[in-house]
């Protein structure tokens, strides 16, 4: 692999071609996906009504196609980078290749507090404030996992046994409430549950992007630490990163992020696993060009599995996140069982 | 079911039969003329997307574009398959689709906050949208779609006739029961594997109110729409002196638990089933129809029990 280096005065980078244009590769998978997403569903179409429907807002299909599917898709393309992204960080701070959102309690966290929310809050409050529940159960599942896991500073094993014994306390919650709760929520808490983006809307797109991009932004600021974080805590600490206060800083924005994707699209489980691991054993690259890999296979990943129930059992619109597993697990079995060989 | 036009004639005394001018005349009056006339050349398009808007359309005397899949008897209850022959299915009440819906091109939605909240904006953006807080409301339910389709007076009209449907059968009821009037009530839905009881607030809780019943004890002190009883111990909380019993569905597993909660000494030892005043009725019109239509039916089954008895 040739190597390079970016110098722009006092700015440099060094990367490597192969990466990126490995990810310019996968870019050009996840237009044919949008455009074969856009395409498919109760009205087929084909691509010159498409073009049409896209290009003409007076297209009898331009509302189907505008309003219905492309929010729809983008929105399922946000929640897989966003978990994507966050399962990466976490299994670098983590230093363990099974750390994901599901794993360390922001997921269940979120679960928990969607489910009460939906069971006693959204008649009388509205589902307005089904996302802010949702991220405040999150953020609160992080920070007791990390105060609890605490004692002269966190060290990563501490921290991941911690976030499973915190997972298991809030699944307890979350089955307790589906039990005890009054009656018709728990259809819609199950759908919850599974994860789905049906119903997606533009100002659902909207604003998870704006969190996105807020979120992305200081993580592109920290890559330098991102990537000491998986060595030793002395070397790390020899090579100039401040241990604790830079792993609480990447923690939470590795759960800001999952956070906020299961705000908006349920509690989808595996993609935080599933896609840094397809980043990392597809390409075998390091640094940026893996963060970046994981974002969209992880984007991919939910596109697909949305684009699969939606259209597979037509009429019927199933929630992606049943398919997410089904697409994303013998795959990765399938790598797994091949790097052993 | 009766016609509703002829009804409404019927009830401010109009003459049966009428010249064609006498008729217009009169509808134009009563303001029950069909929409389409009314609102020039554009018919109305409705998709309805609780069961109750559905019934609630059908009784307005208008055929909805599209409807959503019923819980019982799919795709459509029976009681309203005569209106709705032929009726665009546009998925499930709890995750319609959106497609289908864009698709009929409507010019309104009658959806519920309380299922829809999520795809309101979605559905503004396809049409205005007639949003019902709940689904259990049919008095709402029938005035907001009447307001919404320019049917206010046939709106009234259904709801003068309920009323005084429910005036005479509380007096019936009433000398039926003599001097243990007003008694003490259950409304019971039995399931594959749970047990609820429905409660004042509920659909046909309404009903049972209007008519004059009382609550049993446990009803009474609760709130919300139902409450599910445990298990069979908990089945004393049902005690009241008519138990109005409804099967979920028509399947094996329900028949079975039925029979098993029915045969349980618990339940034989309470009032209704000691002096026989379990009445079985039918789920779709009692707890799943949600609208005025499915309201009469409930009327027309307690008259049928009143006559059962009366040759008994």
């Amino acid at each position: 692999m040739v190597e390079r280096t970016l110098r722009l005065g006092r700015f440099s980078r060094r990367f490597l071609p192969t990466a990126w244009a490995r990810v310019a590769a996968l870019l050009l998978v996840m237009m044919l996906v949008l455009l074969v997403s856009l395409a498919l569903g109760r009205v087929m179409l084909g691509p010159g009504a498409l073009l049409e429907a896209l290009m003409n807002p007076h297209a009898p299909t331009g509302l189907i196609v505008r309003e219905l599917r492309l929010p729809r898709i983008l929105l399922a393309a946000l929640i897989g980078a966003a978990l994507g992204v966050a399962g990466w960080l976490l299994q670098q701070v983590m230093r363990n290749p099974l750390a994901s959102p599901d794993i360390i309690g922001v997921t269940s966290g979120a679960s928990a507090a969607a489910v009460s929310y939906l069971a006693w809050l959204a008649v009388p409050l509205g589902m307005a404030g089904l996302p802010v529940a949702a991220m405040l159960g999150a953020a609160g599942a992080a920070l007791a996992v990390y105060t609890l896991a605490w004692s002269h500073g966190v060290t990563p094993l501490r921290l991941v046994l911690t976030g499973i014994g915190m997972a298991a306390a809030l699944g307890a919650v979350t089955t307790l409430v589906l039990a005890i709760s009054p009656l018709t929520t728990t259809l819609s808490a199950y759908v919850w549950l599974t994860g789905s983006v049906y119903g997606a809307n533009w100002s659902d797109v909207s604003s998870l992007a704006l969190w996105c991009v807020a979120l992305l932004v200081p993580l592109a600021a920290l890559m330098r630490q991102v990537m000491l974080a998986p060595l030793d805590d002395a070397l790390a600490t020899g090579l100039g990163l401040a241990v604790q206060r830079h792993r609480a800083a990447l923690l939470a924005l590795a759960s800001a992020l999952a956070g906020v994707a299961v705000a908006w699209g349920g509690a989808f489980v595996f993609v935080g696993l599933v896609a840094p691991h397809l980043a990392r054993r597809l390409s075998g690259y390091s640094g940026t060009a893996q963060m970046v890999l994981a974002l969209l296979y992880g984007a991919l990943l939910v596109m697909l599995a949305d684009l699969v129930a939606r259209t597979l059992f037509l009429p019927l619109d199933l929630p992606a996140g049943i398919f997410v597993a089904a697409l994303g697990a013998p795959f990765f079995l399938a790598l797994l069982i091949r790097e052993v060989r | 079911m009766p016609d509703p036009v002829d009804t409404a004639f019927s009830m401010v005394g109009c003459a049966p039969r009428l010249s064609r001018r006498h008729l217009l005349g009169a509808m134009l009056a009563l303001g029950i003329m069909p929409v389409p006339a009314l609102a020039g050349s554009r018919p109305v398009r409705v998709v309805t997307l609780f069961q109750g808007a559905t019934d609630s359309a059908v009784a307005l005397g208008i055929t909805p574009v599209g409807v959503v899949r019923s819980w019982q008897d799919p795709p459509i209850y029976p009681y309203l398959r005569p209106a709705l022959a032929g009726v665009t299915m546009v998925g499930l009440e709890t995750q319609p689709s959106l497609e289908d819906i864009a698709l009929l091109s409507p010019t309104l939605i009658v959806a519920s906050r309380f299922r829809h909240e999520r795809i309101a904006p979605l559905l503004e953006g396809l049409a205005p949208v007639v949003m019902l807080a709940d689904i259990y409301r049919f008095q709402t339910t029938l005035e907001a779609m009447g307001h919404a389709l320019g049917r206010e007076r046939r709106a009234a009209i259904l709801m003068m006739q309920y009323r005084a449907r429910v005036v005479a059968l509380r007096a019936r009821l009433a000398a039926h029961f003599g001097a243990r009037w007003p008694v003490t009530v259950s409304l019971i839905d039995i399931r594959a594997d749970q047990v609820r009881s429905y409660l004042p607030e509920s659909f046909a809780g309404r009903v049972l109110s209007d008519l004059g019943f009382r609550w049993n004890a446990t009803a009474r002190e609760s709130s919300g729409v139902m409450i599910k009883l445990g298990g069979v111990e908990s089945l004393p909380a049902l005690e009241a002196e008519m138990f109005f019993v409804m099967r979920h569905s028509g399947s094996p597993a329900v028949a079975d638990y039925a029979r098993r909660l029915m045969s349980h000494p618990l339940w034989q030892r309470m009032q209704a089933p000691r002096t026989g005043q379990v009445v079985e009725v039918d789920a779709v019109a009692w707890i799943l129809s949600g609208g005025m239509l499915g309201v009469l039916n409930q009327l027309d089954e307690i008259e049928a029990w009143l006559e059962r008895e009366a040759v008994s």
